[in-house]
């Protein structure tokens, strides 16, 4: 018992969760997909994170190989990832299945498809109650109903009994935060949680998600492609690129302060409603590396307006700025350098000699 | 329809579409309604037969009834009238020409009235059949959900036998089993039971291949589906995903195919009785006294074999078009979800 009571304090201190150079590998006909490359942070207790980065960036096999939902076959995982003192990696599945639902849970992009189609609501949301604290039946219906109304399902008496397809999306999305958080977890991952929902529905539950975060002091790990679903609502926001993490930053810091190239083209890819209508979205030109031969030095360097020769052949180091030990980021010449605003002049000059020579034209 | 041609410009008319789906339910209704009346029919006969005033033995063709009383398994078979609203099955009604056209269906060369016999046999036809598809099911579902869900080892073994069996001619597998596991040295005490278990056990191996791998197919689907990923997400274990969350998802599917399943093992039982490798006599099954009757078509003498013939074609039917409408049921409700 005393062991046991002193296993908890010891984990009571320090950060939550600590991923050190985790790597998750598949292996396909095509070679071996590093999607996750070697990827290091680490979140406190009840603090929220955001992962952010595009389609293929790594940030949904990053939240799973950290939960170990990966199927074992043809993975390959290494590096550590340590949570509440624990040693996830090498941790058997038995154990795993006590600790997901209790200590993590997570919520999925499509509420269409994370809820089974034929079992009724109430028993889903009771199935962890009753499985992992050993509720009775009618304890784990009144507890369900409880969690209902706490994600704020109107009438959540009669949802009990409705099948998932009798729901709409905003509130299925709402029903699975309510599955999620049945079991009290510490820490939760959200991937994409909002994607499939309409704008207005989107904030919705975003705003619960924080408020619910809040109330439980549970640590929120928020993957998403969109930095505006991040943008007030974590601690922190980490950003993906070709399965390595290329910036983190305290949330606030990150927008002042961005250095990496790729955080910049994401923050300007987000359309501005100051903009005159018929203004040409900003993109990213080129596609998000191969991770089967990714680029020899920084991976973004191929898609990147100020990539050098140097960004060719060597791989930028995750280094932390002068001015904030919290904000890392993984670039040779970043944002606000002299190469950087170099450059940027240069390339502003083209594109006015282009304008000029269209309109001599 | 060529009012609203005519009327260039103005909006479709929305309600011409959700008309015809609305048709075609109504159809299937009335297919279905006739289709479970004939299979509720045969069900009740077939559970039933020994109450209802079929009558087990028809002595038309003896001048005095006291000359053919005859015995099956020792009892002395009562000739019996059916009330007159039992129409269907009056032996003393003489319906065409020839010796044996007597009673709506007739009767066979023994004098047992057809139509009481077909009753009768469905009771034996029907439990082969379901037994079968039972065990089929059973096993099948077992099976597939192993090899789908766990897949490596398991998948590889199972894969490679259910590939075996399919590719074996599914008659000369069911004939090999009938012989093989029909011990020689059998009496008639133990009659019945000893001549339908190897039956049994055929039909459900032939039937064990192709549910396995629709399980295992379905099975790999929804393992990939998110909410069981998001049970396993809220601790799940194995054994409770296969149960609770995968299986309850199968089952409609299953439903429906082991319907189609289950006709096409009363379809094979027809043929290992034509085979003369179905039950003994005297135990009728439909595939037995179509198969017995045959001989005499030449002659002429088709009820024998033909009335049997209609009665199992009418209930294959029946579950075909009911196996058909709770697939395409079970499809649409996928849509909606």
């Amino acid at each position: 018992m005393s062991s046991q009571l002193q296993v908890e304090l010891r984990g009571r201190e320090g950060p939550l969760l600590e991923v050190t150079d985790l790597h998750t590998h598949f292996k396909t006909a095509r070679g071996l997909v590093r999607s996750v490359d070697g990827v290091s942070f680490t979140l406190d207790r009840g603090a929220a994170l955001g992962i952010v980065g595009e389609s293929g960036s790594g940030k949904t096999v990053l939240s799973r190989s950290i939960m170990g939902l990966l199927p074992k076959r043809d993975t390959v995982k290494s590096g550590s990832v340590v949570f509440e003192g624990q040693e996830l990696i090498d941790m058997s599945l038995r154990q795993r299945q006590r600790i997901w639902g209790k200590e993590m849970s997570m919520i999925f992009q499509d509420p269409m498809t994370s809820l089974n189609p034929v079992m009724r609501v109430g028993k889903q949301i009771g199935e962890g109650l009753r499985m992992h604290l050993g509720m009775s039946k009618a304890d784990a219906r009144a507890t369900a109903l409880k969690l209902l109304q706490d994600v704020r399902i109107p009438s959540p008496d009669r949802r009990l009994d409705q099948y998932s397809f009798e729901l709409s999306g905003g509130m299925r999305q709402r029903v699975m935060i309510a599955l999620a958080m049945s079991c009290g977890p510490t820490l939760m991952f959200a991937d994409e949680p909002t994607t499939a929902l309409d704008v207005t529905v989107q904030a919705q539950i975003l705003d619960l998600l924080d408020e619910q975060r809040r109330e439980r002091n549970m640590s929120l790990i928020l993957v998403t492609h969109d930095l505006g679903v991040v943008a007030g609502r974590t601690d922190e926001i980490a950003v993906m690129y070709g399965g390595k993490l290329v910036e983190k930053a305290p949330t606030a810091e990150l927008f002042a302060n961005m250095k990496m190239p790729y955080t910049e083209a994401l923050l300007n890819s987000i359309p501005k409603l100051a903009d005159p209508s018929h203004t040409r979205l900003n993109v990213i030109p080129g596609r998000p590396p191969d991770l089967v031969n990714p680029p020899k030095g920084c991976r973004f360097a191929p898609r990147c307006p100020y990539a050098r020769e140097r960004c060719q052949e060597e791989e930028p180091p995750l280094i932390p700025t002068a001015e904030d030990p919290g904000h890392v980021y993984a670039c040779w010449y970043p944002v606000g350098s002299p190469e950087y605003h170099e450059t940027r002049a240069r390339r502003q000059a083209e594109a006015a000699t282009l304008t000029e020579a269209e309109v001599a034209a | 329809m060529t009012m609203v041609v005519a009327d260039v410009g103005a909006p479709a008319p929305i309600e011409t579409v959700p008309a015809r789906p609305q048709r075609r339910r109504r159809r299937g209704r009335i297919t279905l309604w006739l289709a479970a009346a004939w299979l509720g029919f045969v069900a009740v006969s077939a559970i039933g037969a020994n109450f209802l005033p079929y009558i087990k033995h028809s002595c038309s063709q003896y001048s005095n009834p006291k000359q053919c009383s005859t015995h099956i398994k020792g009892d002395l078979l009562k000739i019996e009238k059916p009330p007159a609203w039992a129409w269907f099955s009056n032996p003393e009604k003489q319906i065409g020409k020839g010796p044996e056209r007597t009673g709506w269906f007739g009767t066979d060369r023994n004098g047992y009235d057809l139509f009481s016999r077909s009753m009768f046999g469905a009771r034996n036809s029907l439990l082969i059949g379901a037994l079968s598809i039972t065990f089929g099911l059973v096993l099948g579902t077992i099976l597939g959900m192993i090899s789908g869900y766990y897949r490596g080892w398991a998948d590889r073994i199972i894969e490679v036998v259910t590939n075996i069996l399919l590719a074996f001619p599914a008659l000369l597998l069911a004939i090999f089993i009938v012989t093989f596991s029909d011990k020689p040295n059998s009496t008639s005490s133990a009659g019945d039971t000893r001549s339908i278990t190897p039956i049994i056990i055929a039909l459900s191996i032939l039937a064990v291949p192709p549910l396995t791998r629709l399980v295992r197919a379905n099975t790999i689907m929804y393992a990939q589906r998110e909410f069981v990923i998001a049970a396993r997400s809220i601790g799940a274990r194995n054994r409770r995903i296969l149960v609770r969350e995968i299986l309850p998802n199968i089952v409609p599917t299953l439903l429906s195919f082991a319907l189609t399943g289950l006709a096409l093992l009363l379809v094979a039982e027809g043929a290992l009785a034509a085979l003369g490798l179905s039950v003994e006599a005297p135990l009728p099954t439909w595939g037995r006294m179509i198969s017995s009757g045959q001989e005499r078509l030449r002659s002429g003498i088709w009820w024998p074999s033909l009335m049997p013939a209609m009665v199992m074609f009418l209930t294959i039917l029946a579950i075909n078009l009911l196996g058909d409408i709770l697939a395409e049921r079970f499809n649409t409700r996928e849509v909606i979800a």
